[in-house]
């Protein structure tokens, strides 16, 4: 909680409980901030509460203790200084492209001709020029993640939130992809949160890597990458790249250990 | 060969020349069919050749019976079916949003689709009269339960991604309904509307039957009473083509209002 940070998450848990079921203690104590413009990546075994930590940083999901803070107020709801960017593709297959990006100011009740305006822009910024008028099921998969990108970068927000964007994607498509939200990123100059749960994309987009431990999901470890800006390909042949992978994996390696071991005992 | 496989990828295209082709081959078929049977069976009672239908066609819109019974039957679908669907689309919407509803409601409602509702046909009448009423009773009630049930599963099966997509971007209630849910159910509505419609014309003509003094149904009746085969045929053919056309149009608007669930 420096003085230039945008977003803090302080002691935030969640319990998830059902009828007729066991509470589910899907985050514990979970506690970090990210500085205006940084680039944060959150790695952790699957089901340790990333998604649901997102959630509630979009305000989709309220915290059962703990707050979110974005600029220091506290987030109750969704709002346009946070922008989302799910797993899944979320593209809504009767619009087009142009009006898939506009969907979310013209929610915010701009009118159609501006938002459009803004729109094309990210369109263009997004590389999909040309593509304003097909639908998202005439698109590769890969252009249909830019769109979303696009859609979620088109109401300016502060901090774009990515949950495992590139994971439906093939390796290829992956790295074009990542190079292109650095580019976007350095653009837009946005804070970024992004779930991912391959270590290298990790380390190679952000500034900072936090490691979840595995459910009930929490803080293990923040390891800042001091790799320079603008990242090349090269750098993911370089020691101080290949050694900070190495030191998540471990991390990563002794949670999922653990987890196992208990499912033993 | 070639060119036999040739035809028939044709006919199996996409496109309006060979939607129509397929059409009229169709056609053609069942005309050739019915000539050929007809000029096997001796009894006219039984069957009656394709030119001869014609003929009680035209006979029967000269002496203007045709166009009353059109009139009739046409005038009281054209006015009770879009109620039904109007019925049908609110009810499903009430279903979809009301949990209570849905509990209490629907089991009943479900319940009421599964009887034939068409058996009650001459208890309305006895009820309503001969008249308009019990006509529009009778149509609303059969058609309007499929066009319910498409609406309430469309709305229910929309997906849960999408409105948490909407719901990232701060949207209201109002607008997710109005930018997710309904544009996602629609396809399924007019799905639903489409096979209301064949059944509007099952019941106004099974109202007509029990009770009418004009109308495609009443035409049907007094023909078969009077063993007048030709002029039967002639009512059914053009209920036949009523049905069609309706289908035809509603597949289109599908389409046209769902380009997405095409070429996927
Ligand atoms: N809405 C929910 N209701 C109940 N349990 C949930 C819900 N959402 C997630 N969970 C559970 O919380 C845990 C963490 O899920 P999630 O946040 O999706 O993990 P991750 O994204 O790290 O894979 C999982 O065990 C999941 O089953
Ligand atoms: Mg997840």
């Amino acid at each position: 909680m420096t003085a230039a940070s945008v977003l803090s998450v302080e002691s935030v848990t969640k319990v998830f409980s059902g009828a007729g079921k066991p509470d589910l203690v899907a985050l514990e104590d979970v506690s970090f901030s990210v500085g205006d413009g940084e680039f944060v990546a959150i790695v952790g075994a699957s089901g340790s509460g990333k998604s649901t930590l997102l959630r509630i940083i979009d305000g989709l999901l309220p915290a059962t203790s703990g707050a979110v803070r974005v600029g220091g107020e506290a987030v109750t709801h969704p709002g346009f200084d946070r922008a989302m960017v799910f797993q899944q593709d979320c593209l809504l297959p009767w619009k087009t492209v142009l009006d898939n990006v506009a969907y979310g100011l013209v929610i915010g009740g701009a009118k159609i001709a501006d938002a459009h305006e803004t729109a094309r822009r990210f369109v263009q910024m997004a590389g999909l020029t040309g593509f304003e008028h097909h639908y998202p099921h005439q698109l590769s998969g890969g252009m249909r993640q830019r769109v979303n990108v696009a859609r979620a970068l088109a109401v300016n927000p502060r901090i774009l939130l990515l949950d495992e964007p590139f994971a439906a994607l093939d390796a290829q498509t992956r790295e074009i992809m990542q190079g292109e939200l650095l580019n976007i990123w350095s653009e837009s100059r946005t804070t970024v949160v992004l779930i991912t749960h391959q270590i290298e994309e990790a380390v190679f987009l952000s500034d900072r890597v936090v490691v979840f431990s595995a459910r009930p999901g929490s803080v293990r470890e923040e390891i800042p990458v001091p790799l320079p800006r603008p990242r090349t390909m090269e750098m993911k042949r370089s020691e101080v790249f290949v050694s900070l992978v190495d030191r998540v994996w471990r991390l990563i390696e002794h949670e999922v250990r653990k987890a196992v071991e208990e499912g033993m005992a | 060969m070639g060119s036999i496989s040739g035809l028939l990828d044709f006919l199996e295209s996409k496109g309006r020349a060979a939607a129509t082709a397929r059409l009229l081959l169709s056609v053609a078929f069942v005309l050739v069919v019915w000539e050929a049977v007809a000029s096997v069976v001796e009894s006219r009672l039984l069957i009656v050749p394709p030119l001869e239908v014609a003929q009680a066609l035209s006979e029967e819109s000269a002496s203007g019976a045709l166009w009353t019974n059109a009139v009739a039957t046409i005038g009281a679908v054209a006015i009770s079916f879009p109620i039904a669907a109007l019925i049908g689309i609110s009810v499903g919407l009430a279903l979809a949003s009301s949990r209570f509803l849905a509990l209490t409601a629907g089991p009943l409602l479900t319940a009421l689709n599964s009887v034939p509702v068409i058996a009650l046909a001459p208890l309305f009448i006895a009820w309503l009269g001969l008249g308009f009423a019990s006509k529009f009773v009778i149509v609303t009630i059969f058609s309007m339960f499929p066009i319910l049930v498409t609406t309430e599963v469309g709305l229910r099966a929309t997906d849960r991604h999408l409105v948490e997509a909407a719901r990232s971007f701060n949207a209201s209630y109002w607008q997710i309904f109005r930018t997710v849910t309904l544009p996602f159910a629609l396809p399924f509505i007019i799905s639903g509307i489409r096979v209301g419609w064949a059944r509007a014309l099952v019941a106004i003509i099974v109202a007509e039957f029990f009770g009418a003094f004009a109308g495609f149904g009443f035409a049907i009746l007094a023909a078969g009473q009077s063993f007048d085969t030709a002029v039967l045929l002639a009512y059914v053919i053009l209920l036949g083509i009523l049905g069609l056309s309706g289908s035809l149009f509603f597949e289109w608007l599908e389409r046209r209002l769902a380009p997405w669930r095409q070429d996927q």
